[in-house]
């Protein structure tokens, strides 16, 4: 029986390495420990073994069993593992390129659009939209523009034949005449007039002037203009957010300054000039950035605040300018073009 | 605008300034320098006045001369020079560039070679020494100054030109004399004013000037003139030319230089007529007749309309008032006598005058722009003083006066401490009183306010008229104070808990969705061609989009949905070559309806087909890649399209769209449309776009978004496993698969007892072999559950069978077997 048994163990060893799929798995286990196998079939003869052989005996069938059991679990291992690499084909080739699109992109003026909303939205900004279609009331007069005011001759600003009609643009008064609006000022006073001070507000968005189109204009270009009205605002107050919006933007090493200049609807009013000389293409010391001033008081007793109560400033930029500096485009144009080699640099 | 800086000395003392810091104090007064340009010769060492002892041809060049020319003994005598130039003889006297000189452009002068001759130094032209504009020949100095002289003191004094911009609030700074004074403001200097003595008049000349008559004196508020007896028309002292030349104006004769000359000091346009051209020795100030015409200076005819403000005599117009002169009576060469114009026209009448001819000048750019009305008296006496002293002859009588003479007053209540809270920094009362004292802006009257603080009363000047409230004259102590001195601070301000508008929102979430699809955002115009509004605006032939004054005729109209720019910047892209899976832009777009236009917030996208070689194939996108899109980007919206197929249709909405090959959904009278699919072929051929382009755009009222602020509830579902049966129907080919969905799942809805048909999934559409013509199979996987058991087969089967029976008795569907 000993012999029996080592020579069990031995064909085991030298059968089950070898077999090659499940089912003849399957039927050498059979064989081996099943109902009717082999070493059942020994077990099945301890009976007939003297007693005092016994306990050797038992011990010899535990360890045949245990090495048997053991060649088992090994062969399913081997062919469960086989089994899985047959679902997969040949090793990849990680070098080639993947057929899949290139991942999609920003444009470059949504970009910077964003982060600059972003920049405002931590200072307690919200963003507010508006029409670009407007009215001669929202656009010019409700800030300070008188209607002899050369901004609003038919030479600069595009309108609309007075038989138009757009119905979800409202006018003050019916017989002004829709127009593109020329600044997003226009939502800064639709939302003074919709709501009640403080406010704090910036407005992206798209905006025309009628002029010819160049390497540094176009004919619709995107503005981001930002209102603040409090009790007790002040320049300093305006200096203050300025130069945080401007080196958040750029970078710390940024230096900003105030020119006094003249805006209808801001007294004081400045221009911004940036120290920028880590940025591409920046070649001058003082580069001109944006404008801003504090809203003038007539515009508050236009939209029906009380200029003795509340102050507030105002400030606009060009992102299309911003983005030009930021990234080195020399040319406004390339925006408009969309060429693919153009929009994916800036991912 | 052109300032010149030596003619700034003389009102203002900048002589110890350099270039820059008076630039600098342009700027910071609030007028951009946009230039700094150096005219005349710049201080140069080594080039000294020398005399031709001799010339003599080049021995091997045709064109050059070998010359000595004396350059003084202190210079080292003699030099030979070889020179290029045709222009001298023997015996002139020239500037001569010695070995050492740099003339401007950092041109060094060295000992050299030409053509093998020796040549030690160069004469030079006008040009070479920034003196002029010739440069063919040698600068002959024509006065013959000391051979030796170094050539600054042989040359006109050179000059600097400031070309700034004034904003249009300082009309005052439109000349010499008002920059001049904010210069004086800034660096705290005294201003001093030209002299303006003039003898005493003549006695009046009735048969120079007779009569002054003001019709329309809406738009002419003041008219004066004044009439000279015998002047002598000549050039214009050499000083007075430097100084029109250096600012751009070309000098014509004393007495139109002095006009300019004092427009430039003053900012008060002027106009002489020669006395005899004016008929009848009368002045009539009115608007053109109707259909009047007039030769203006520059030679052309111009046709005048009524609401035209002319200066003419008693028969004709003689001048487009503020405007230009007419060639009938401007002062010419034979002008012995003068009448002199001084007067204020109404800004806006200038403006539309000058508009409708097409007419500007240097005097209707300050009429527009507002002139003192005050000044005018002292720019008169400037000017005739000037005459007198420059072309002789007299002032006969009185000026001749029609107009209002009501004093200039104005004053301003201003509190030093509102101030101080307007800036939000410390400026003290001395400062402000100093900077406001430096601009002429007298503090008349001290007084007290009720909290004891000092109150100001301020007078304004005449020709600040620009400042009107309190809050101007802050304007007025910052900038003399110094923007620079604006304090840094962190930003401070109360959290106003806000939300972004819908709008912008929108916009943020589908760019996310479309840069996920692999989709490159692009920008295009709003404005478009009448026929691409046409195009995809809508079924009237003239989409009500257009402008009333387009700029150019390639984009004169409102684009009425996204598609048109996306396929014009995907053909752009096909041309140059640059693969790409497809396009997006988010934008206003412009829809037109019975009722007018709308303004709408959209999306669209395109998705051109995939003709790149790739070493392993990809699924391509089809018409249901195009839907799924949508349908996120409605959702995103607040729209569910699934809900709403069968809403009226935009029909405009879906021109420019494929045959059989897109859907439309949703209606601007609901707020909102969508269309997709693939875009018109005979469309993209005529754009010549390559290829099938599937698209999708979504547009919606702004203010149907921000709408769908529901917070979603959480749905309990079942733990138990669910119960799978498939069928096919057999349905007509042209039997759209949502109608056979929606009957299937009405059936399924109502055998399901005691518990749920959860899903209704179609799995195959399928036509052809085994079916009848016209016929197409659908198979759907139906999934039945409980909440509460595992269902039994006997209770899914029996609502099975009810299904199918429902299907064969209540729908033209049949089972397939």
């Amino acid at each position: 029986m000993q012999d029996q048994l080592a020579e069990l163990v031995a064909r085991a060893e030298s059968e089950l390495p070898v077999l090659a799929s499940r089912p003849d798995f399957e039927a050498a286990k059979a064989r081996y420990v099943g109902p009717k196998g082999d070493l059942t079939v020994l077990m099945k003869q301890m009976g007939s073994v003297p007693k005092e052989e016994r306990p050797a005996m038992g011990k010899l069938i535990n360890e045949t069993k245990t090495r048997l059991q053991s060649l088992l679990d090994d062969t399913l291992a081997r062919l469960e593992a086989a089994e899985l690499a047959a679902q997969l084909g040949p090793a990849v080739d990680p070098t080639l390129p993947s057929p899949d699109p290139l991942p999609g992109t920003r444009h470059p003026l949504t970009q910077v659009r964003e982060e600059l909303c972003s920049i405002l939205r931590k200072v307690g900004f919200n963003v507010v939209e508006g029409p670009e279609v407007e009215t001669e009331y929202y656009c010019f007069d409700a800030l300070n523009t008188p209607p002899t005011h050369p901004a609003r001759d038919p030479q600069d600003t595009f309108y609309f034949p007075a038989t138009a009609s757009f119905t979800n643009v409202d006018k003050k008064v019916p017989e002004e005449k829709y127009l593109l609006r020329t600044h997003t000022s226009s939502v800064q006073i639709r939302t003074m007039l919709k709501g009640e001070p403080p406010i704090r507000i910036v407005s992206p968005g798209r905006v025309y002037r009628r002029d010819t189109v160049d390497a540094t204009h176009s004919a619709n270009f995107h503005q981001l203009e930002g209102l603040y009205i409090d009790r007790n605002v002040t320049v300093a107050d305006l200096k203050a957010l300025l130069d945080y919006v401007l080196k958040s933007l750029l970078g710390s090493e940024t230096k900003v300054r105030f020119r006094p200049h003249y805006f209808g609807y801001t007294e004081p009013s400045f221009e911004v000039d940036l120290s920028a000389r880590h940025l591409p293409k920046v070649n001058k010391e003082w580069v001109e950035i944006m404008g801003c001033g504090m809203v003038d008081p007539a515009v508050f007793d236009d939209v029906g605040y009380d200029s003795s109560v509340w102050s507030g400033y105002a400030f606009g930029m060009g992102i299309e300018r911003i983005a030009m500096m930021i990234y080195g485009i020399d040319d406004i144009r390339y925006f408009y073009q969309n060429d693919l080699r153009f929009l994916r640099q800036f991912c | 605008m052109k300032i010149s800086r030596n003619w700034l000395q003389d009102y203002v003392d900048l002589a110890d300034l350099t270039d820059e810091q008076i630039s600098e104090a342009i700027t910071f007064l609030g007028f951009e320098v946009e230039g700094i340009e150096t005219t005349g010769a710049p201080a140069l060492e080594n080039v000294v006045v020398g005399e031709v002892l001799t010339r003599e041809q080049h021995p091997n060049a045709d064109r050059l001369s070998i010359c000595d020319v004396s350059v003084g003994e202190a210079n080292g005598g003699t030099k030979r020079i070889v020179c290029g130039a045709q222009n001298y003889k023997v015996g002139d006297r020239v500037p001569v560039a010695l070995v050492g000189a740099v003339l401007p452009g950092d041109f060094k002068i060295k000992p050299s070679k030409i053509r093998g001759e020796a040549s030690e130094g160069m004469m030079c032209s006008g040009k070479e020494l920034n003196v002029g504009d010739d440069h063919a020949g040698l600068l002959i100095l024509t006065d013959r100054p000391e051979v030796g002289t170094p050539i600054n003191e042989a040359l006109p004094p050179g000059d600097v030109v400031f070309d700034i911009e004034i904003t249009p609030n300082r009309p005052d700074c439109q000349c010499h004399l008002g920059v001049a004074r904010e210069l004086a403001a800034w660096f705290r200097r005294e201003l001093v004013y030209p002299p303006a003595d003039l003898p005493a008049a003549a006695s009046a000349r009735p048969d120079l000037l007779k009569a002054l008559k003001v019709e329309a004196p809406e738009d002419c508020p003041v008219y004066t003139a004044t009439a000279v007896a015998g002047v002598a028309v000549r050039p214009s002292p050499e000083w007075m030319q430097q100084r029109l030349a250096a600012v751009g104006v070309r000098p014509i004769n004393n007495l139109v230089d002095i006009g300019n000359y004092v427009m430039l000091e003053y900012g008060q346009p002027m106009h002489a007529f020669d006395a005899s051209k004016l008929a009848d020795q009368t002045i009539v100030v009115r608007h053109a007749h109707e259909g009047e015409m007039i030769v203006t200076l520059d030679e052309k005819e111009r046709q005048l309309t009524p609401d035209m403000l002319m200066i003419a005599d008693a028969e004709k117009s003689v001048v487009v008032a503020g405007i230009m002169g007419g060639e009938n009576s401007g002062v010419s060469d034979d002008t012995t006598d003068l009448v002199l114009e001084v007067a204020a026209f109404r800004r806006f009448s200038v403006r539309a005058t000058s508009r409708k001819l097409g007419l500007s000048s240097d005097s209707s750019y300050r009429f527009e722009r507002g002139i003192d009305v005050h000044g005018l008296p002292e720019a008169t006496r400037r000017a005739l003083a000037l005459t007198v002293d420059l072309a002789g002859g007299q002032v006969c009588g009185e000026t001749l006066r029609v107009g209002s003479d009501v004093p200039w007053e104005r004053e301003v209540e201003l509190s030093p401490a509102w101030v101080r809270s307007r800036l939000g920094f410390d400026v003290s009362d001395d400062d402000q009183r100093a900077a406001l004292e430096a601009l002429d802006l007298l503090i008349i009257h001290e007084n007290e306010a009720e909290d004891g603080s000092p109150l100001w009363t301020v007078r304004i000047p005449s020709w600040r008229s620009d400042l009107d409230r309190p809050i101007d004259l802050v304007e007025e102590i910052l900038r003399m104070h110094g923007t620079a001195t604006i304090p840094e601070r962190i930003v401070t301000g109360p959290g106003l808990l806000v939300e972004d508008d819908p709008v912008a929102e929108y916009n943020r979430k589908a760019g996310t969705l479309l840069v996920g699809h692999s989709l490159n955002e692009s920008v295009s115009y709003t404005l478009r061609t009448g026929k691409d509004a046409a195009a995809w605006g809508g079924d009237v032939a003239e989409p009500p989009l257009g402008l009333d004054n387009p700029f150019v005729e390639d984009q004169s109209h409102l684009r009425p949905s996204l598609m048109g720019g996306l396929l014009d910047m995907l053909h752009l892209n096909q041309a140059r070559g640059n693969a790409m899976h497809g396009l997006f832009e988010t934008g206003r777009v412009f829809i037109p309806s019975d009722k007018g236009v709308q303004e709408c917030a959209a999306v669209g996208f395109v998705i051109p087909e995939n003709t790149a070689a790739a070493w392993t194939k990809r699924e391509p996108a089809d018409f249901y890649t195009a839907k799924r899109i949508v349908e996120t980007l409605a959702k995103h919206a607040g729209v569910d399209l699934s809900r709403q197929l069968h809403l009226p249709k935009d029909k405009g909405v879906a021109l420019g769209w494929q045959e059989g090959q897109h859907t439309l959904q949703g209606n601007m009278a609901f707020g909102w449309t969508a269309c997709y699919g693939l875009l018109d072929l005979a469309r993209l051929k005529e754009l010549g776009v390559e290829g099938k382009v599937l698209g999708g755009f979504f547009a919606i009222l702004p203010e149907r978004l921000g709408k769908t602020g529901k917070r979603s509830r959480f749905q309990p579902f079942s733990s138990h496993p669910a119960a799978l049966r498939d069928v096919a129907l057999v349905v007509d080919e042209n039997e759209p698969a949502g109608n056979v969905t929606k009957a299937l799942a009405k059936q399924a809805k109502s055998a399901a007892k005691g518990f749920e048909a959860e899903a209704i999934e179609l799995f195959d559409v399928y036509q052809g072999e085994g079916l009848p013509d016209g016929k197409k199979s659908l198979a759907y996987s139906l999934r039945f559950r409980a909440g509460d058991r595992t269902l039994r087969d006997e209770e899914v089967n029996k609502a099975f069978t009810a299904i199918l029976e429902g299907i064969a008795r209540k729908t033209a569907y049949t089972v397939r077997q």
